[in-house]
């Protein structure tokens, strides 16, 4: 048998390419700059590391096709504008049908009417109610206050019967004036006199005028609820130097160390908080690991829930065979509730409160300062 | 409550005054609006947490070293940036969002977007009734309070201030009389940061670090300077005192963003009415 130079060329051409594989691209849409940057990035990560571990087992089999996940980052600077600009571009000129993110209410409600209009898939987090209304293509992976605030002031009422006069503080924007208003009412609802509500803008440094307004009204316990924990950290600490010696409560998220370092050890001593993921657990302890392969700064428990997002997205891709039909895919995702998380037992639930049962319910942890270390002293199980 | 609400506003107006200074002398001399002013303050907590933290540095120390860094870093910026752009107001405007922007960046890559802390070299309250007196606030206001006196006594009662002057009001005519603006600028560059640069250093056990602090410190400038009239010192000075004393007065008994509202209100009324401000020049 004879070969001509040409045609032995092209067959050792075809020997020796290896053979190519197709790539699914998800979107990531959050701040990697700006104030915002720290969930942003804890987002971004978490998408990695679940696209890494399916990468690294040699793809994604999708209907006997193998793909490697190929996750895209813009970056919105937590700014509704450069949300829909990433959005726009992730849809239109990289064909991405699956998107993690965006964060914050403004964010996402700018994107929804785009993602929606062209059936793509979101996997996004914000406090807003009205982030699942009227929609079909957009999922929240993480609990809102409305999930988790009135097991959190149930256990209260139960363990801290001395308190009685709350007064609740939260930024002023979309966010704080859903989550205060949820924080009103289950504390309300179980016999608490709320004494005092206050907004701050999110770029105040300075507390003090609205805490000496705050403390004039007397309370024993002060709700930080959705204040970001940089800032809660100095608004605890001048709180105490104003005179304040109640209880603090945070259940609208905590990072211990970020409060502990800005309050002081002491100040922070005593406070109660809401945790997505155990920071003593093994699951906490590998993640932590994966996340500092790709981020340089500390995780906290946001990289959790788009981890498992991104995981069970990917489940869903390869279990419906296609990675274009979002609607096949989107039920899918429905389909596989109750499931297992790095968290616990999760499931989908919310169509009473958000008429769509896209809301993810999962255990959360309620956390106690002592001696500048948290410590989880309860797991609340999701109802 | 009306007395504490009192010395929140003598608090707040020391230190703002601390930040506005070095912003109005930046304009005044060189016409440059400089949107990096913040970005100068975070510059001096970093250094601060870099020598106290990294180094093991006392912290009094820290606070003049952190100073002088953040105006070595003007000095830089004023020679190789902002030097082409003398008697470019629109250029210089827009090259300092980019040095902020680029300060930001570089900042974030080095520290990452964690929120850092200082220990907290001073603690404790003094009780004077219902009156509370947290001893670190006290220390920032007085020491702001120190620099702007200090600072004060440079421009009006030194050879250099003479020269910071003359060359605000005339460059041609101070060259003529023998003052090199090619030396005076820079410096005047240099004092503005190292004021910013202690700002930062001052509040940085206060108020933590984060590569964004930036954007607040210039805000809170930038109200002062133009309500004070851009290039005014004095003018800076007592906006200072009017601004902190209605911040803290609406804060107390409306909210924090009636008072930001309010600040801003009372900037456009001043514009209207007088368009280079309290104490500028026309």
């Amino acid at each position: 048998m004879k070969f001509s130079f040409p045609s032995a060329l092209a067959l050792a051409l075809v020997l020796t390419t290896p053979l190519r594989a197709e790539t699914l691209k998800i979107g990531v849409v959050a701040p990697q700059t700006g104030p915002g940057a720290a969930w942003g990035l804890a987002l971004d990560a978490g998408a990695r590391i679940a696209a890494n571990q399916v990468n690294e087992k040699g793809g994604l089999k999708v209907a006997g096709k193998t793909y490697q996940v190929d996750v895209i980052t813009y970056d919105d600077q937590y700014k509704a504008s450069e949300t829909v600009t990433a959005v726009n571009r992730l849809i239109h000129q990289d064909g991405v049908r699956f998107i993690i993110g965006p964060l914050g209410a403004a964010s996402l409600l700018a994107a929804k009417p785009i993602t929606e209009r062209s059936q793509t898939l979101m996997l996004s987090n914000t406090y807003t109610v009205k982030a699942l209304e009227n929609t079909k293509y957009v999922f929240r992976v993480l609990p809102t206050s409305r999930e988790f605030v009135p097991p959190f002031v149930a256990w209260l009422k139960q363990n801290r019967p001395a308190l009685k006069r709350v007064a609740l503080l939260a930024p002023n924007d979309e966010t704080g004036w859903d989550s205060q208003a949820v924080q009103d009412e289950a504390y309300k609802a179980n016999g608490f006199d709320v004494v005092a509500k206050e907004l701050f803008e999110r770029k105040q440094t300075d507390f003090r005028a609205i805490l000496t307004k705050l403390l004039a009204s007397n309370p024993d316990n002060i709700e930080l609820d959705t204040t970001p924990p940089p800032i809660a950290g100095p608004i605890i600490r001048q709180a105490r130097e104003l005179g304040y010696k109640g209880q603090f409560t945070k259940f609208g998220g905590v990072n211990v160390s970020e409060i502990v370092d800005a309050a002081g050890k002491e100040n922070a001593e005593g406070l109660l908080g809401y945790l997505g993921a155990d920071p003593n657990s093994k699951e906490w302890e590998w993640l932590e690991t994966q996340y500092a392969k790709i981020h340089k700064n500390r995780m906290g428990d946001f990289t959790f829930f788009f981890y498992d997002a991104t995981k069970f997205l990917l489940e869903a891709i390869a279990k419906t065979g296609t990675v274009t039909d979002t609607t096949a895919v989107r039920d899918a995702i429905e389909k596989a509730s109750p499931f297992d998380t790095l968290i616990g037992k999760s499931f989908w639930g919310g169509k009473k409160v958000y008429g769509i049962d896209h809301q993810l319910y999962t255990p959360s942890f309620l956390v106690e300062v002592k001696d500048g270390k948290g410590t989880v002293i309860q797991k609340l199980e999701p109802k | 409550m009306l007395v504490q609400t009192l010395v929140i506003a003598a608090t707040s107006s020391a230190y703002m005054m601390l930040l506005a200074l070095g912003f109005t002398l930046i304009f005044g001399l060189m016409r440059i609006v400089n949107f990096a002013h913040g970005e100068f303050v975070m510059l001096g907590a970093y250094a601060v947490y870099v020598l106290t933290v990294v180094c093991g540095l006392n912290y009094f120390v820290a606070i003049p070293v952190a100073g002088l860094f953040a105006g070595l870093c003007g000095v830089v910026a004023e020679r190789l940036i902002f030097r082409p752009f003398l008697g470019d107001e629109l250029g210089a405007m827009i090259t300092s969002l980019a040095l902020a922007i680029i300060l930001q960046g570089a900042v974030m890559i080095i520290f990452t977007v964690d929120q850092l802390s200082v220990p907290r070299p001073i603690s404790g309250v003094l009780h004077f009734g219902s009156i509370y007196l947290p001893n670190d606030q006290l220390f920032v206001a007085g020491s702001s309070f120190l620099v702007v006196i200090a600072f004060h006594f440079l421009v009006h009662h030194t050879r250099l201030g003479l020269a910071l002057r003359a060359v605000a009001q005339d460059t041609e005519i101070a060259r003529a009389y023998g003052m090199a603006p090619s030396v005076i600028l820079p410096l005047a560059f240099g004092i503005g940061c190292i004021l910013a640069g202690l700002a930062g250093a001052l509040t940085v056990p206060l108020y933590a670090v984060n590569p964004f602090m930036g954007e607040a410190a210039l805000l809170k400038a930038f109200i002062v300077v133009v309500l004070g009239g851009l290039g005014s010192l004095p003018g800076a000075m007592i906006a200072a005192v009017v601004l902190g004393t209605t911040d803290a007065v609406i804060s107390v008994w409306f909210s924090a963003t009636m008072a930001t509202l309010v600040s801003f209100v009372l900037v456009v009324i001043i514009l209207i009415v007088k368009p280079s401000g309290l104490w500028g020049r026309a």
